[in-house]
């Protein structure tokens, strides 16, 4: 497209310059020679006026300055003299190979420097390789987490504490948690926090035991994470499960 | 032992018998592919796009064609090439003589499941003529607004990028898909199963006897009913807490958008209409936390060249979580 936009422009271009500027014959005009016949008067300056201003401090061309180089410009000398071997044969050389020296003259200028940079700042304790990279941060989570160890808590007093206060809810939450530990300390799971409650089912290897363990585990699910209601008769018979389940593990 | 019996807030029957015919409607034809199935119908019922990858000859194209065929709506395709231009979607004014007026012709977006094959195929510029229309389901041309007509979805195939002939798609476009969908090389088993239902098939064509289980009407129905799906706040945090960690991540140049949380949380929703609940668990979130982050995630250059894919950042960053319970 671009390309087709191009080649409009500059047919268009061309079009409108051939259409602009009319084609202009040339003319033949003869040739007139004139002779220049103006009278010519020499003029000379006398000795004594060169001599004057000659005199003068802005005509004495005496080269007087101090051509003794700075310690700066030593100091560069010096420098580009350790690179003289690198031009050797300058004059002899052909074009692509003083261009190619001078290249890698600075090159290796550049290596140098980033060499004592870097080792500058590394004595520094800065880590060049990381020093642009994006540091991670820790996430700030603007939450609590819970990091609850089921192996610290006394379920039965927990238990006891949330059926008085009708939390059947979080009674059915502790009962599912009590039924994790005593599956973990029967070395029928291993507990850990990023494990999911399919996760803990799959680990079951009786057949029968994880079957039961789903059920449990659906109706923690419901009371849980869909926050149905329950009712005293209604934890009272989960209630009944769970411990049926926890008999048949010990 | 006698278990209690919990029923669901909302009936989820028509919904289950939905999915299950959709599910048995591709078996017919699909070999395998089991995940890919339930994450593309999933994506239909949390209102999302969905981008289908996989290598050529995965049937992708059959995959997202079958979809399209059980529901009984506007279906439009679009085969994207490198001379593609946003018109030749969205549409465009066009002079008529007779009434000496610019009429707007529709492009083929104007319909309800529109599968572009080959989405990777087109440069940039006509990746963009998407951007509107697959967030806010309009299309404004010439000053005027058109309006997509419900239920709008796009289900959009692509091969891997270093395949020869194809764009990297732009990050803005690919957060506008809710899941992408990884159709992977079928098992000996499944392979040998694909050969021999191809060797007995009497006719070519494999599609015409396929009948929509579903209208336009009935997604739109049970989009509603999925969106109302209860959440319990931990879940949330949850998510909230896998998005925050992308963000962070030193594996990751760019993380997930707020976008992305909200992805999550609708396709979980949708898994959890699949499985028979209508409320979310955390085994629903992680199921669905890889397909919605790995084409909205950027891995570090240093991670892509080790081999670490957008997959394993999310089970690392999973793996550190705590599961609420």
């Amino acid at each position: 497209m671009l390309r087709l936009l191009c080649t409009i422009f500059f047919v268009l271009l061309v079009y409108a310059g051939n259409g602009a500027v009319p084609a202009v014959k040339p003319v033949k005009q003869p040739l007139v020679l004139k002779t220049d016949t103006a009278k010519i008067t020499l003029r000379r300056l006398d000795t004594a006026t060169i001599a004057v201003h000659s005199k003068q401090p802005e005509f004495q061309y005496r080269d007087d300055t101090d051509t003794t180089p700075s310690w700066w410009d030593r100091f560069w000398r010096w420098f580009w003299s350790l690179f003289k071997p690198i031009k050797l044969g300058q004059h002899g050389m052909s074009p692509f190979l003083r261009i190619l020296s001078y290249v890698l003259q600075y090159l290796l200028l550049a290596a140098g420097l980033a060499a004592i940079v870097f080792l500058v700042l590394k004595l520094m304790g800065i880590d060049m390789l990381n020093i642009f990279r994006r540091k991670p941060t820790s996430a700030n989570l603007p939450f609590t987490e819970s990091l609850e160890n089921i192996h610290d808590i006394n379920f039965d007093d927990e238990i006891e504490k949330a059926v008085a206060q009708h939390n059947y809810r979080l009674a059915v939450r502790l009962l599912y948690l009590k039924c994790l530990k005593q599956l973990s300390d029967a070395d029928l799971i291993k507990w850990q926090i990023d494990k999911t409650n399919s996760a803990y089912i799959d680990e079951l290897t009786n057949a029968h035991q994880r079957q039961l363990f789903s059920s449990l585990t659906l109706q923690f699910e419901y009371v849980w994470y869909g926050e149905f209601a329950i009712d005293g008769k209604t934890f009272k018979n989960i209630n009944t499960v769970f411990q049926d389940f926890n008999k048949g593990i010990a | 032992m006698e278990n209690e019996n919990f029923e669901n807030r909302t009936d989820l029957s028509k919904l289950s018998t939905a999915v299950n015919q959709i599910k048995y409607t591709l078996a017919q034809i699909i070999v395998g592919q089991q995940d890919s199935i339930d994450l593309l119908i999933a994506g239909i019922l949390a209102d999302g796009h969905i981008l289908i990858e996989g290598v050529p000859g995965v049937a992708k194209t059959l995959t997202a064609k079958l979809i399209s065929k059980a529901i009984d709506a506007r279906y439009s395709r679009i085969q994207f090439t490198p001379d593609l231009m946003p018109s030749d979607i969205l549409g465009t004014s066009v002079f008529n003589p007779k009434n000496a007026e610019f009429e707007f012709k529709q492009g083929p977006v104007f319909g309800n499941i529109i599968l572009i094959d080959e989405i990777n195929r087109a440069p940039a510029k006509t990746q963009s003529a998407l951007f509107e229309v697959m967030e806010e389901r309009q299309v404004t041309i010439d000053g005027h607004t058109y309006k997509m007509q419900e239920p709008f979805t796009v289900l959009a195939t692509q091969n891997p990028v270093e395949q020869e002939g194809t764009y990297r798609l732009p990050e803005a476009q690919l957060d506008r898909f809710l899941f992408k969908v990884e159709i992977k090389y079928p098992t000996l088993e499944e392979e040998i199963a694909i050969i021999t239902r191809q060797h007995q098939q009497k006719t070519t064509d494999q599609l015409s006897h396929i009948q929509p289980v579903l209208s336009g009407a009935d997604i739109i129905a049970l989009r509603q009913q999925v969106r109302s799906f209860h959440v319990e706040a931990k879940l949330l945090e949850f998510v909230a807490k896998i998005i925050h960690e992308t963000r962070n991540h030193k594996s990751l140049f760019l993380g997930g958008s707020p976008r992305a949380s909200l992805a999550i949380i609708n396709a979980a929703k949708a898994v959890a209409a699949i499985k028979g609940r209508d409320f979310i668990t955390p085994d629903d979130i992680i199921y669905v936390a890889a397909p919605v982050l790995r084409h909205r995630i950027m891995l570090t250059p240093d991670k892509e060249m080790e081999g670490v894919s957008p997959d394993d950042v999310v089970a690392q960053i999973i793996q550190k979580l705590e599961i609420p319970r």
